[in-house]
């Protein structure tokens, strides 16, 4: 073969697998900026919510851990009890992982108090230190559920008082968005199990 | 030798015959209570009936079906506390007034059919007695 084209197969194969993310990694969902050289990924919104224990919740509790996240209401009649299926499938995936987490932010704080939430997690039979059911502000909510990449929006007209989308997100320790799934859609979730898998493999490695 | 082409021939049309005959047997049990209950009440309690914890009881387990003594639940919903072995459940049911007696007839024993441990079918009659005497 003409060393010539040698060559050219060399850089190819140099340049293709040099700008390939390395294989099994997760993206970096949303938009990512370059500052002086430097990628800087999309991250959630800032919170601080009470969960239904009373005890605040924020992005400095959570960076310890990597988490799954959804936004719904207790009294949400349409798409609300399907997506929770779905993210007790994940709890149940998940609950023995001591470096991962459920939050669930409620879109309806005037209805969805700390006891209610109480109520709805003893209800439900999870574990109250694994699985976060957390209320606060709610035009901070609505803000930060879009951060989230969930469209949530009050609508007198949507069953329940709301309208939002099912999504289920999965969030590393930085706050990046890293996968996600649709709730309503139960084919969606061994996915998202596998990724949590995955995330947590590419701390173990770091 | 035609004879033997023509009998294999139509021995082959009676098999495909029949096996599409049974094919479409096993949808067509209470077909019409199956289209309402995927409309009306799989969204809270699920494709196979399993509920939501203790928030939606699930239906294979329910002390209440079995039997058209159900029918008021459905027509009237649960609006107040609701209680499963004496564990509170957060989440209220809806009522469904606009449901005849025929559907929910067929509702009942789609529900009954698929997770009742012995199931009787009920007739239109059983579940016009039961509504006519709700609480």
């Amino acid at each position: 073969m003409n060393p010539k084209i040698h060559l050219l197969f060399i850089v190819t194969f140099l340049t293709f697998f040099s700008c390939s993310p390395k294989s099994g990694d997760l993206p970096y969902l949303g938009e990512t900026v370059v500052e002086n050289g430097i990628e800087i990924h999309h991250k959630v919104g800032q919170f601080a919510h009470l969960n239904q224990d009373s005890v605040l919740v924020d992005n400095k509790k959570m960076s310890e851990y990597i988490y799954i996240a959804d936004f719904f209401f207790t009294s949400c009649p349409s798409i609300c009890p399907k997506v929770m299926k779905e993210m007790t499938k994940i709890y149940d995936a998940v609950k023995d992982e001591p470096n991962v987490k459920l939050v669930s932010f409620t879109l309806d704080p005037k209805r969805d108090d700390v006891a209610k939430l109480k109520l709805y997690a003893n209800n439900l039979g999870i574990d109250h230190n694994k699985w976060y059911f957390l209320t606060g502000d709610k035009d901070a909510t609505l803000e930060l559920a879009n951060t989230f990449f969930v469209a949530a929006f009050e609508d007198a007209n949507a069953p329940g008082g709301f309208d939002h989308s099912g999504k289920i997100l999965l969030i590393d320790k930085e706050g990046h968005v890293r996968s996600f799934s649709e709730g309503t859609d139960p084919e969606n979730t061994p996915k998202i199990i596998a990724d949590v898998a995955k995330l947590l493999e590419s701390y173990k490695s770091k | 030798m035609n004879c033997i082409h023509n009998y294999t021939g139509a021995l082959i049309l009676l098999l495909i015959t029949i096996m599409l005959f049974l094919a479409g047997c096993g949808d067509t049990t209470y077909m019409q209570g199956k289209r309402l209950y995927v409309v009306n009440c799989q969204n809270c309690h699920m494709e196979d009936g399993s509920g939501l914890g203790g928030l939606i009881p699930a239906l294979s387990s329910s002390a209440q079906i079995g039997s058209a003594d159900f029918s008021c639940i459905i027509k009237n919903g649960l609006n107040d506390t609701i209680f499963q072995d004496s564990t509170y459940l957060l989440k209220e049911m809806p009522s469904f007034k606009k449901f005849s007696a025929t559907e929910i007839t067929n509702i009942v024993n789609y529900v009954n059919h698929t997770w009742a441990k012995d199931f009787k079918e009920s007739t239109i009659l059983d579940v016009e007695k039961v509504l006519n005497e709700c609480p």
